[in-house]
């Protein structure tokens, strides 16, 4: 535009510059023209101000739909023409430049398929429970005591299901479900009636007929409001239906459980198999209708066992509900607490209350009731959801590092297009189109390396993770997140390289790409702080786990092989018990159901000190039924008195304590003393250091051992080196008793590592992670060092002419790399310090976090990152300087 | 669009473009309107019937004939195009046919 040379004789300028920024180009020119020659005319007549007036008021008149729209005709034929360049120049560029074409695609590939797998696996976790139709209106109830040892946890007693319908409007249904490993919940040798081979099978768990309702398990055959209705019915799973009635209708028909041919189930129904994205999974439902597991049992107030599910009427408001719910305690609880004696009545009315769990978040838990089942935990959604967008970022930053750095390339190109008229929009275009292609390459590698290491993925997360392609939004969601990456990747660099300035690109000024090499060496620090965090982390997880699985726990897990359900040898459990000591691989027995590992049962009792149950508080402990060679067997150590003995009979009452107990009754004299779980008083006689049998996140609890005789597991202390032959032996003395029934046995030392399978499982995911970001990470370092080797190939070939050495080339090239990753290593050791700290909070017994791992981090990623630039500088350092210098 | 319906006011315009012959403009047709119709014509009003009627294909333009006044800004210049021609002359002959059916009387007889 022309500037007026006396800014007085014009129109407002405003107006004209508004009225250009409006009106389309189509019209500007010509209606801008009218208006001033309007407008000169005006001023002569009518003066200046009005002048001016008027043509403000032809510039507003103009506001109108036909000067806004941009008129373009025939442009769409030639845009098409300019994209199917852009792909031809993009397409070329790749194929002229295979590496880095190959390492961003590579890097871009690998980060995207990290974050697809890490997407499908939160979206599973988020999945759990979200199906049931009236799902807004389920509940499950839990105790929840606020008092000094809080805690949250789900069993009942058996009447609060039927309380809840009958004192609370609000409630629709109230269904019962004993899940945990307790008479013939857990686990069982199941047979039909007409076969006489038993096999194990576990997933047995009680339930009310109305449960099956609640959670609106699907039946494949019989009615789910009657299957479990009679007393002995029993619910198979689909899967188990076709099992042992292939071919059959299952309805109807008679299973026997663990040999009791006097009390056979008859089958109810079949139901479908538990979806994978249900917190529960069964095989068998055996009914409640008519159990009572000793006289009295449903009517107690004693016994703690039953899981209670309900479902509110519509409209019903939860947390009213739970307000009015310590009415149970009050009414019933209490009652039975005062007749009883107990001195924790008190405590209990003041701080025992019931909660209501919607179902859908039982399995990522946010209010952390304890139950047997297995959780999600919502940190590491979170923590694996962080760690695939930094991953992703390492990958773009890849991007943007190469492309920026190979600017120098591309800078004649943009100098070019600009020349023969491109302006700075087109041009950010075309780099946003390549940007694009290169996404959308990386997208089809990255959903192929997905289907590749998903089987992989699968078996160490334990999921079972697909790509839902049937869902119709996930291949639009992936092509969505392919262009969104695209563009995301691609905006720096587009203006980047859409800002050179002709003339100087043309004329050879612009410096060979050192330009942005701050901004270069910023990400390069954030890739490698990233990974090193991720090395930190993970080491850490690692020494914690061989923390737990090699530290002194208390027994000795090793060389145990337990023999599972020796129960179902009745009376000759002893027999046994001798036939396998008469073995020279065996050198101990034990019989018991309690053992220091998870899946063995629990008992939970309150301790006192003989007459003072009305006077302490009571301890709460677990009361284990034991023989008397449990302690030496398992390779616990008595710390005072003495282990028990068969031959005394009067040992009958006596009980072994763990230290934790002697502390927490505050017994002084500890040998001797005698205490009580309100039924019985035992005589302390041996105190044995403090065993670990819960996970190592809590603090040892009491436990007490009293004699007693037999159990479902036999475990069998062996010595011998050869454990295949161990094993046949003892399969031998097996079969000799139980030929019908199959061996089964599990080590020690394996159940008790189970028990941490989490952490082992989150270790080996994030070992996994970790090594993916140093893969992406070190693909672009490789490549910048490439580049830079190449960029200064000239500057090396003079040194060397001049007398530079190899070593000192070398050096030259991989310092500023080194500086780098050392700087990288500073900003990210406080971080990991700060989130490992964070994570070993929960452990009472954990590894304290050091400097040498922090050390050997540093070490390492140095290493690597070393060895990634040194391929290319000892290359150039080791090359032929007069090759190089001839060309030119 | 409307198709080949030429309204009161495009149809003037067209006229105007014709009558103006080489130096059809936005500022010049206004000034011919006026001088035709004696009363105010919207400068904006004219352009976007020229813009309406190129889109017709009843138009042509091009760039040309800047002048100081104007600072130095080219005109955008009007021409008839055939079809612009074409739908003048439908409009004439179809107004012309109606005048003739019309009989004598009604122009003869005063008013009432």
């Amino acid at each position: 535009m022309k500037q007026n040379k006396h800014p007085n004789d014009g129109p407002p300028r405003w107006a004209v510059r508004f009225f250009r920024w409006y009106c389309n180009d189509y019209l500007s020119e010509a209606a801008l023209g009218d208006f001033m020659e309007l407008y000169d005319r005006r001023r002569s007549s009518l003066g200046k101000r009005k002048a001016d007036l008027l043509f403000i008021g032809n510039v507003l008149a103009f506001l109108q739909p036909f000067a806004l729209r941009k008129k373009r005709p025939s442009y769409a034929l030639n845009e098409i023409a300019m994209f199917e360049n852009y792909f031809k120049i993009a397409w070329r560029t790749m194929a002229r430049q295979k590496m880095y074409t190959g390492i961003t695609v590579g890097g871009l590939a690998l980060g995207l398929a990290t974050c697809l797998v890490i997407f499908l696996y939160i979206r599973h976790e988020l999945s759990f429970d979200k199906g049931y139709t009236h799902g807004a209106r389920l509940y499950r109830m839990y105790n929840d005591f606020r008092g000094p040892d809080a805690a949250r946890w789900t069993s009942l007693p058996p009447m609060v299901a039927q309380i809840m319908k009958t004192d609370y409007p609000e409630v629709e249904k109230a269904g019962r479900l004993i899940p945990q490993k307790w008479q013939q919940a857990g686990s069982n040798l199941f047979r039909r009636e007409d076969q006489v081979e038993n096999l194990y099978e576990e997933g047995f768990v009680y339930a009310d007929n109305e449960l099956l309702d609640i959670l609106e398990i699907p039946f494949v055959s019989g009615s789910r409001e009657t299957a479990l209705v009679k007393p002995n019915s029993i619910v198979l799973s689909k899967r188990m239906a076709d099992k042992y009635f292939p071919g059959e209708d299952a309805i109807g028909k008679t299973v026997i459980l663990n040999e009791h041919k006097t009390t056979p189930y008859v089958i109810g129904g079949v139901m479908a198999d538990f979806p994978a994205d249900s917190h529960l999974h069964y095989d068998f439902v055996l009914t409640l209708t008519g159990v009572e597991f000793w006289p009295g049992e449903q009517t107690s107030w004693c016994c703690w066992n039953y899981d209670t599910y309900v479902r509110l009427k519509p409209g019903a408001d939860p947390a009213a509900l739970e307000e009015k719910l310590p009415a149970i305690r009050d009414n019933y609880l209490m009652g039975y607490l005062e007749k009883s004696g107990d001195q924790s009545a008190a405590d209990i009315k003041l701080h025992h209350f019931l909660g209501l769990q919607p179902v859908k978040n039982i399995h990522l838990n946010p209010e952390k009731v304890e139950d047997e089942l297995r959780h999600g935990d919502m940190r590491y959604v979170w923590l694996f959801g962080g760690i695939a967008v930094f991953i992703l970022l390492l990958a773009c930053i890849n991007f943007i590092n190469l492309s920026t750095a190979k600017s120098a390339n591309r800078a004649k190109e943009v100098g070019l297009r600009k020349v023969v008229g491109s302006v700075r929009g087109y041009l950010i275009r075309q780099f946003l189109t390549e940007s694009l292609v290169y996404s959308i390459v990386s997208f089809v590698f990255g959903v192929l390396i997905v289907a590749l290491v998903m089987p992989f993925f699968n078996s160490l997360s334990g999921t079972e993770l697909s790509m839902p392609w049937r869902s119709v939004w996930f291949a639009p969601l992936l092509g969505v997140a392919a262009l969104v990456i695209g563009i995301f990747a691609g905006l720096y660099p587009a203006f980047y390289l859409s800002s050179f300035k002709p003339a100087e690109v043309l004329k050879g000024s612009v410096s060979k790409g050192s330009k942005s090499s701050g901004l270069r060496s910023a990400l390069v620090v954030f890739q490698f702080a990233t990974s090193i965090v991720l090395i930190i982390g993970t080491f850490i997880i690692y020494k914690q786990m061989n923390f737990i699985l090699h530290t002194k726990i208390g027994f000795d897990k090793d060389q145990v092989v337990m023999i599972q359900g020796t129960n179902t040898l009745r009376k000759q459990q002893e027999t046994f018990k001798e036939e396998l000591l008469q073995l020279s691989e065996v050198e101990d027995v034990t019989l018991t159901d309690y053992l220091p590992v998870t899946g063995t049962n629990r008992d939970q009792n309150t301790f006192w000190k003989e007459g003072k149950t009305r006077e302490d508080k009571g301890v709460s402990g677990q009361f284990w039924f034991v023989d008397a060679d449990y302690i030496h067997t398992l390779g616990m150590k008595v710390v005072e008195g003495r282990d028990f003995d068969k031959r005394l009979a009067s040992d009958s009452l006596a009980v072994v304590i763990n230290q934790a107990m002697v502390k927490n009754l505050g017994l002084k004299k500890h040998i001797g003393e005698r205490i009580t779980n309100g039924n019985t008083v035992y005589t302390v006689i041996g105190v044995v250091e403090n065993f670990n049998f819960e996970s190592m996140k809590g603090a040892i609890r009491p436990v007490c051992f009293t004699l007693a005789k037999g159990g479902s597991i036999a475990a069998v202390k062996v010595n011998s080196r050869n454990m295949a032959d161990a094993l046949a032996s003892l399969t031998n003395v097996w079969s000799k008793f139980m030929p019908h029934q199959p061996f089964r046995y599990s080590f020690l030392d394996e159940s008790y590592a189970r028990m941490y399978e989490d952490v082992s499982r989150t270790g080996k995911i994030l070992t996994c992670f970790a090594a993916l970001a140093i893969v992406v990470a070190c693909l672009g370092l490789f490549a910048l060092s490439s580049f830079m080797v190449e960029q200064r190939g000239k500057e090396i070939s003079i040194r060397l002419v001049m007398g530079a050495t190899t070593g000192s080339i070398f050096q030259l090239l991989t310092g500023n790399f080194v500086k780098l990753v050392l700087i990288a290593l500073v900003v990210a050791a406080p971080l990991s310090w700060y989130l490992t700290q964070r994570w070993l909070e929960d452990y009472t017994y954990k590894i304290s976090v050091t400097w040498d791992v922090f050390a050997v981090a540093g070490v390492i990623s140095v290493l690597i990152a070393l060895i990634t630039v040194s391929y290319q500088s000892i290359r150039a350092a080791l090359a032929n300087p007069a090759n190089r210098l001839r060309s030119e | 669009m409307k198709g080949t319906y030429l309204g009161e006011f495009e149809e003037l315009v067209l006229l105007a473009v014709g009558i103006l012959f080489d130096d059809a403009y936005g500022l010049a047709l206004v000034d011919e309107l006026e001088r035709k119709t004696e009363r105010p014509i919207m400068m904006s009003a004219v352009h976007k019937v020229l813009v309406r009627l190129e889109d017709k294909g009843y138009l042509k333009s091009r760039m040309g004939g800047a002048t100081q006044v104007r600072g130095g800004r080219d005109k955008r210049l009007y021409t008839l195009t055939a079809a612009g021609k074409k739908v003048l002359s439908q409009s004439r002959d179809l107004r012309n046919s109606m005048w003739k059916e019309v009989p004598k009387v009604v122009w003869e007889a005063g008013a009432l």
